[in-house]
C-alpha cells in the first residue's frame, strides 16, 4: 500500500508541475526586461511591462467590448439556461434525453462552426431586412452575443440542472397547499432556492463569454474583444506585457480563491458546530482575522502595496547598461563577421550579398541568446513571430 | 377560503364518495366511502404502502380521484386546486422553507394572500404563542430542534385558518419520547382550534390514543372504520384483528352459531366466542378465532385449555409469556405480580381460559405480518 | 408534440402560467433560432456559389455541389490530398491528444477520488481549477514562452549540453501537442472523478485483499465504473481539440495547418464563405460521426456528457 502512496504522491507532484510550470515561468518573464519573454538570461528586474500592457489601446478597447458583450450574454444566457433546466425537469424521460442531447450539442460542436453558422444566418436575415435593421443586426456586438448564447446557455443549464436535482419538490407543494398560486410558489420558493446557482451561472457564463475565441473571432467582424485582440497580439509577435497580463489574472484568481476558501471554512465551521470549539474562534483577534471580509481586505491591501512599490521601480539604468552591452557585442560580432567574409571573399574572389541586414536586424532586438550569427534554419519560420519585436530590418 | 363559510358554524366535514385512485393498472385506493365529521380527529391507520398518502394527496387537491368524488363542507372539490381548498397539509418531512425565518414560514400563507407586513408579524407571533414557542420568530429553520420544527409546521398550516388539517405521519421523524409528548400536544391543539384533523399513520399507538375515529387500511381497501376501542375490541376482519394490537389466531371449523355467538372446533379444543362483523356461518365453515394475550387468564374456567410454558419476556409491568398447546404457540400477557406471585418457569403446565365475549371469530383472511 | 403540450401543462400547473410561458419561449428560441436555424443556414450556404453581392438572388444563384466537390477533388480530378490530409491529421492529432489526456488524468482522478483526503484533496481541486482561470490564449502563450527558439526549454537544454542549436519545437508540433493536452485536462478529470467517486472504496480494498495486483484491480474494478466518465471526458476533449483554433494558430508550425485554420482562411483571407461553410459542414459531420461511433463502441449514451 505504501508503495502505491509514494507512487501516487510522486505522480501528483509531477502532474501539478506540468500544470503550474508553464504559468510560473510565464509569471517570471513578466519581470525580465528582455524584449522576448524568457527567464534566462536574466537582464533586469522591471515592472515596465505592466505599463506597456495598459498602454496597449487595442487590448483596452477590446476589454470594453468584452464587458459589453459579456453583460449581454449573461443577461440572456442565464434565463435561457434556467428555462432549459426547467423544461428538462418536466419532460418524460425519453423526450428529456433527446432535448438534453440537442441542448448540450452546442458545447461539443466546434466553436468555429458555431461562429460561421451565426454570421451566415444573420447575414442572410439582415440582407433580407436591409436598412437600419441590417446595421442593428449585422455588427460585431449583436452577432457575438447571439453566437455565444448558443453554447454559453448550455453551461448555465448544467449549473441549474445540478441545483435543481437537489430541490425538494414538496417545498413547492407545501407553498401551493398554503394558498400560493403556482406563480407565487415559483417566485417565492423555487427562485430563491436557485439564487446561488443563478449567481454561479452568471459568473461562469461571463467567464465563458470573456474567454471565448473560436466563435468570437468570426462573429466579432471588424471589432475585437479582449481575447481576440490578445490572440492577434500573440500571433503577430509576443512580448512580456502578455506575461504581465497573466500575472494580473493569476493574482486576481488567487485573491478570489483564498477569499472563497475563507468563506467555505467559515461556513463549514459554523455548520459543523465547530465554531465554538475551535481555538481560532475563541480568540477575538484571530476570529476577526479569519473573517472572509478581513481576509479579502488584507489580500487587496497587500496587492495594492506591492503594485504601488512596483510602479515606483525604475529599471532604466540597468536596461541602458544591458543595451550598451548588447550594442557592444553586436558591433563586435559584426566586425568579426565582416572580417570573416572579407577573408572568404579574398579567398574565393567572389562577391556575395551581405547578410547583415536580415540576420542582424532580426537578432538586434532579441539579444544574445543565439550563440552564433550563423542562424539555425528555424529562424526563417520565426520571422513573422518576431517581427513585432525586431526593429525593421533595413533590407525588408 | 374560510371566509366563504358561515362564521358561526362552518361545515368542516369531508365526504369520500366511492373514491378510487389508480396509477395505470395499479389500484392505490379502492372504493373509499366514508364521512369525516366536522371537528373530528380522524386517523387513517395502515402499513406502509397501503395508499394512505395517496388518499391524503387526493383530499388536499394534489391529485384527482380516478373514480368518485371528494366533498369538503358538502362542496364537490373537482377541479379545485390545492391552493383553493380549505385544507392545509403537514408533510411527512414537514417541508418548512429553509431559506425563510420561522416567522416568515408561519406568515407565508398570509403573505401570498397579500396581508400587510405588520399584520403578518402580529399573526405569526400569535401563532408562536399558541404552539408555546414565543420569541423564536427570527430564528432560522435549521436552528430548531425536531419537535420545534414540528410545531412550527403546525402553526404554519393553521395560519391559513383551514377547515381541515391533514397530517401525513408528522411524528415519524421524532424520537420515541418526543413522539409520545407530541401526541398529547396535537390532541390539545386540535381541541383548541376545533379544526377537523385527518391524521395518517402506520403507528397504531398514535392512531388509538389521539383519534375520535380510526379507519384501518390495507392494500388500498378501508377495512374498518370506528372508535379506537371498537377497532381494538370489535375487529371486523382478520387483518384488523391482527394489525391492531397483539392477537392470537386459532384456526378451526365452525360447529354451530346462535345469534352473535358461535362454537369453533380447533386442534386445542372447542371454544365459544363472539362472532365478529355480524357474519353468518354454516357448520363446517373454516374460521379464525382471535383472542388477545391479555384476555388469556390463568385458572379461567370458560374456554379452558392446558399449555406448556415455553419462554418468557420480562418487560417490567407486564410479563410476556409464550405457551405451547399442540402446534400453536400462544402469547399470554400477565401483569407483574411482584415478588408475591410467580408465573412459573419453562416446562410448567399452565391452565388458561378466556371469556367468550372477549374473543372474536372472523372469516379466514389476510393476517398482518409482524413489524 | 403530445408530450410537449403535456410537459407544458405540467409546468404551468406547478410553476404558473408565466413560468411555463417563459420556459416555452426561451427553449424554443434557443433550440430553433440559436441552435437549428444557423446550422441549416450554413448548410444551405455550403451549396451555393461564392457570388458578389449584386448577383445574389439572380439566376446565377442556384445550388451546387462544387464546394464539396473541390474539398474532395482538385480541378484536374485528382484527389484533393492537401485538404483531406489536413482533416485526417487533425482528427488523428485530436485522438492522440485525447488519449494522452485519458492516460495522464486517470491517476489524478483516482487519487482525487480515493487517495487524497481533507486538505490535500481540497488543495488538489483548487490546483486543478486555478490554471483554467487564465485565458486560453495566455495558456498557449505560456507554451510559446516555454518552447520558443529562445525559450526556457531550449536555453536549459543547450546549457546542459543536450543539444547545441535551438530545436524548433514549434515546427515539430511538440509545443502544440503539449498546449492542447494541457488545454482540456480539466474537462477530462472532472467527469472521470465523478464516475470514480461513485465507487465504494472497500471494493478496491477487498480486491487488494484477495491478492489482486494493482493493475488488475484498476482494470477489473475501477475502470468499469470510470468508463462513462472517461467516455464523457474523452468526447469533450476530442471535440474541443478537433475544433480548436487558438492553440494551433499560436503554437502550430507554419506548414502544419489544423483543419479549423483552413476554414478560417476561407472565411477571413479568401472571403469565400460558401467554401468555408462547406468545410465547416465537413468538420461538423466528421466530428459528430466520430463521437457517435465511439459512443457506439463503448456503449455510452450522450446523456452522460456534462454530468
Ligand atoms: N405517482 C405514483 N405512481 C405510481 N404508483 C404510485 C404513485 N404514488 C404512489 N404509488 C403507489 O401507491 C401505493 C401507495 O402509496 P402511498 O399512498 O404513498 O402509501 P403510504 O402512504 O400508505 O405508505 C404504493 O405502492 C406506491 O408505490
Ligand atoms: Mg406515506
Amino acid at each position: 500500500m505504501s508503495r502505491a502512496v509514494v507512487f501516487g504522491g510522486a505522480y501528483a507532484i509531477a502532474f501539478f508541475s506540468f500544470l503550474f510550470g508553464p504559468l510560473i515561468i510565464m509569471v517570471i518573464t513578466a519581470f525580465n526586461s528582455s524584449k522576448f519573454p524568457r527567464v534566462v538570461p536574466w537582464e533586469c528586474f522591471t515592472t515596465g511591462w505592466f505599463a506597456e500592457l495598459f498602454g496597449n489601446q487595442r487590448l483596452m478597447d477590446g476589454l470594453l467590448n468584452s464587458v459589453i458583450i459579456g453583460v449581454g450574454v449573461v443577461a440572456l444566457a442565464v434565463p435561457i439556461g434556467l428555462a432549459g433546466a426547467l423544461a428538462l425537469s418536466e419532460l418524460p424521460s425519453k423526450l428529456r434525453a433527446t432535448l438534453y442531447t440537442v441542448l448540450i450539442l452546442p458545447i461539443l460542436i466546434p466553436g468555429v462552426v458555431l461562429g460561421i453558422s451565426t454570421i451566415v444566418l444573420w447575414g442572410q436575415i439582415s440582407r433580407g431586412l436591409g436598412g437600419a435593421v441590417q446595421a442593428g443586426i449585422y455588427n460585431g456586438y449583436f452577432l457575438t452575443i447571439v453566437g455565444q448564447i448558443t453554447f454559453v446557455s448550455a453551461y448555465a443549464m448544467l449549473v441549474f440542472i445540478a441545483r435543481l436535482q437537489r430541490f425538494d419538490a414538496t417545498q413547492t407543494e407545501a407553498a401551493l397547499d398554503l394558498g400560493a398560486t403556482p406563480g407565487q410558489a415559483f417566485r417565492k420558493i423555487l427562485l430563491p432556492f436557485m439564487a446561488p446557482a443563478i449567481g454561479s451561472a452568471a459568473f461562469i457564463t461571463l467567464l465563458a463569454s470573456f474567454e471565448n475565441y473560436n466563435t468570437t473571432v468570426f462573429t466579432v467582424l471588424s471589432e475585437s474583444t479582449f481575447t481576440t485582440a490578445l490572440a492577434s497580439k500573440v500571433r503577430h509577435g509576443t512580448d512580456p506585457s502578455l506575461s504581465a497580463l497573466a500575472v494580473i489574472i493569476i493574482t486576481i484568481t488567487l485573491v478570489g480563491a483564498l477569499t472563497n476558501e475563507a468563506v467555505q471554512r467559515r461556513k463549514e465551521a459554523e455548520l459543523g458546530g465547530k465554531a465554538s470549539r475551535s481555538p481560532l474562534y475563541a480568540n477575538p483577534v484571530t476570529r476577526a482575522l479569519t473573517h472572509p471580509g478581513v481576509v479579502f481586505a488584507i489580500l487587496v491591501a497587500i496587492v495594492a502595496t506591492v503594485s504601488y512599490i512596483g510602479s515606483k521601480h525604475d529599471s532604466s539604468v540597468c536596461e541602458a547598461a544591458i543595451l550598451q552591452d548588447k550594442l557592444d557585442r553586436q558591433a563586435e560580432l559584426r566586425a568579426a563577421q565582416k572580417a570573416k567574409i572579407e577573408a572568404q571573399e579574398t579567398e574565393q574572389g567572389i562577391t556575395v550579398p551581405k547578410p547583415e541586414g536580415g540576420f542582424g536586424g532580426a537578432f538586434g532586438g532579441l539579444g544574445g541568446a543565439a550563440p552564433t550569427p550563423a542562424a539555425p534554419k528555424p529562424e526563417g519560420g520565426f520571422g513573422g513571430a518576431f517581427g513585432g519585436i525586431a526593429p525593421p530590418a533595413p533590407s525588408e | 377560503m374560510p371566509e366563504t363559510s358561515p362564521v358561526n358554524s362552518p361545515d368542516r366535514s369531508v365526504l369520500l364518495d366511492h373514491v378510487s385512485i389508480r396509477f395505470g393498472n395499479f389500484t392505490a385506493v379502492d372504493n373509499a366511502n366514508l364521512k369525516i365529521n366536522s371537528g373530528e380527529f380522524f386517523s387513517f391507520l395502515g402499513p406502509s404502502g397501503c395508499g394512505k398518502t395517496t388518499l391524503l394527496r387526493c383530499i388536499s387537491g394534489f391529485s384527482d380521484p380516478t373514480e368518485g368524488r371528494v366533498l369538503i363542507g358538502a362542496k364537490d372539490m373537482k377541479g379545485v386546486g390545492p391552493n383553493k381548498r380549505p385544507t392545509a397539509l403537514i408533510f411527512q418531512h414537514l417541508a418548512l422553507f429553509p431559506l425563510m425565518s420561522v416567522a416568515d414560514n408561519i406568515a407565508f400563507p398570509l403573505e401570498v394572500r397579500g396581508v400587510s407586513k405588520k399584520e403578518r408579524r402580529r399573526k405569526a407571533e400569535e401563532l408562536l404563542d399558541m404552539i408555546a414557542l414565543p420569541g423564536i420568530g427570527d430564528k432560522k429553520v435549521s436552528e430548531l430542534s425536531g419537535g420545534q420544527k414540528q410545531r412550527v409546521a403546525i402553526a404554519r398550516a393553521l395560519a391559513v385558518q383551514p377547515d381541515i388539517l391533514l397530517l401525513d405521519e408528522p411524528l415519524s421523524a421524532l424520537d420515541l419520547k418526543l413522539r409520545q409528548h407530541m401526541r398529547t400536544e396535537l390532541r390539545a391543539i386540535q381541541q383548541q382550534v376545533g379544526v377537523t384533523f385527518i391524521y395518517i399513520t402506520h403507528d397504531q399507538g398514535e392512531a388509538l390514543t389521539m383519534s375520535d375515529r380510526v379507519a384501518v387500511m390495507s392494500k388500498g381497501v378501508i377495512e374498518q372504520v370506528g372508535a379506537p376501542d371498537q377497532i381494538y375490541n370489535r375487529p371486523r376482519s382478520s387483518f384488523v384483528a391482527s394489525f391492531v394490537g397483539e392477537n392470537n389466531a386459532l384456526k378451526g371449523v365452525v360447529k354451530r352459531q346462535s345469534e352473535d355467538m358461535a362454537a369453533l372446533e380447533t386442534p386445542m379444543g372447542t371454544f365459544e366466542a363472539r362472532v365478529g362483523g355480524g357474519r353468518k356461518y354454516k357448520p363446517g365453515d373454516e374460521a379464525l378465532l382471535f383472542v388477545r394475550p391479555e384476555q388469556l387468564v390463568p385458572g379461567q374456567a370458560e374456554n379452558a385449555f392446558q399449555a406448556t410454558l415455553s419462554r418468557q419476556e420480562f418487560e417490567g409491568a407486564t410479563n410476556h409469556v409464550f405457551a405451547r398447546a399442540g402446534d400453536t404457540e400462544l402469547r399470554v400477557s400477565m401483569v407483574n405480580a411482584g415478588l408475591a406471585g410467580s408465573v412459573g418457569s419453562k416446562g410448567d403446565t399452565l391452565s388458561l381460559g378466556f371469556a367468550p365475549m372477549n374473543a372474536t371469530i372472523l372469516p379466514v383472511g389476510q393476517i398482518a405480518s409482524e413489524a | 408534440m403530445k408530450h410537449l403540450t403535456q410537459a407544458y401543462r405540467a409546468l404551468a400547473n406547478r410553476h404558473g402560467l408565466g413560468a411555463a410561458l417563459f420556459v416555452a419561449i426561451a427553449v424554443t428560441l434557443w433550440v430553433v433560432v440559436f441552435i437549428t436555424l444557423p446550422q441549416l443556414s450554413m448548410l444551405d450556404y455550403s451549396f451555393r456559389f461564392n457570388l458578389p453581392a449584386d448577383q445574389i438572388g439572380t439566376d446565377a444563384d442556384h445550388y451546387t455541389l462544387s464546394n464539396f466537390h473541390s474539398f474532395f477533388f482538385n480541378a484536374d480530378g485528382s484527389l484533393n490530398t492537401l485538404d483531406l490530409v489536413i482533416l485526417g491529421r487533425t482528427l488523428l492529432a485530436a485522438a492522440i491528444v485525447t488519449l494522452i489526456d485519458v492516460l495522464i488524468c486517470y491517476p489524478i482522478a483516482y487519487i482525487l477520488a480515493h487517495g487524497a483526503k481533507g486538505v490535500a484533496a481540497r488543495l488538489m481541486v483548487i490546483g486543478l481549477i486555478l490554471p483554467y482561470w487564465i485565458n486560453e490564449i495566455l495558456r498557449a502563450f505560456a507554451f510559446r514562452v516555454l518552447f520558443g527558439a529562445t525559450g526556457v526549454v531550449n536555453t536549459v537544454g543547450m546549457q546542459m549540453g543536450l543539444w547545441d542549436v535551438p530545436v524548433d519545437f514549434i515546427r515539430a508540433d511538440v509545443a502544440l501537442y503539449f498546449g492542447l493536452s494541457y488545454a482540456y485536462i480539466l474537462l477530462m478529470i472532472f467527469p472521470m472523478y465523478n464516475a470514480i467517486e461513485a465507487l465504494d472504496h472497500t471494493q478496491v480494498e477487498a480486491a487488494r485483499d484477495m491478492g489482486a495486483p494493482l493493475w488488475r484491480v484498476h482494470w477489473r474494478v475501477v475502470l468499469p465504473i470510470a468508463k462513462p466518465g472517461i467516455v464523457s471526458g474523452a468526447t469533450m476533449v476530442f471535440m474541443l481539440t478537433a475544433g480548436a483554433l487558438a492553440a494551433p494558430q499560436i503554437l502550430g508550425g507554419p506548414s502544419n495547418l489544423w483543419f479549423t485554420q483552413v476554414i478560417y482562411q476561407w472565411f477571413n483571407e479568401s472571403s469565400n464563405w460558401p467554401r468555408g461553410s462547406a468545410y465547416a459542414v465537413v468538420l461538423l459531420l466528421t466530428c459528430i460521426s466520430f463521437v457517435l461511433l465511439m459512443m457506439r463502441v463503448f456503449k455510452v449514451s450522450v446523456g452522460e456528457i456534462g454530468k
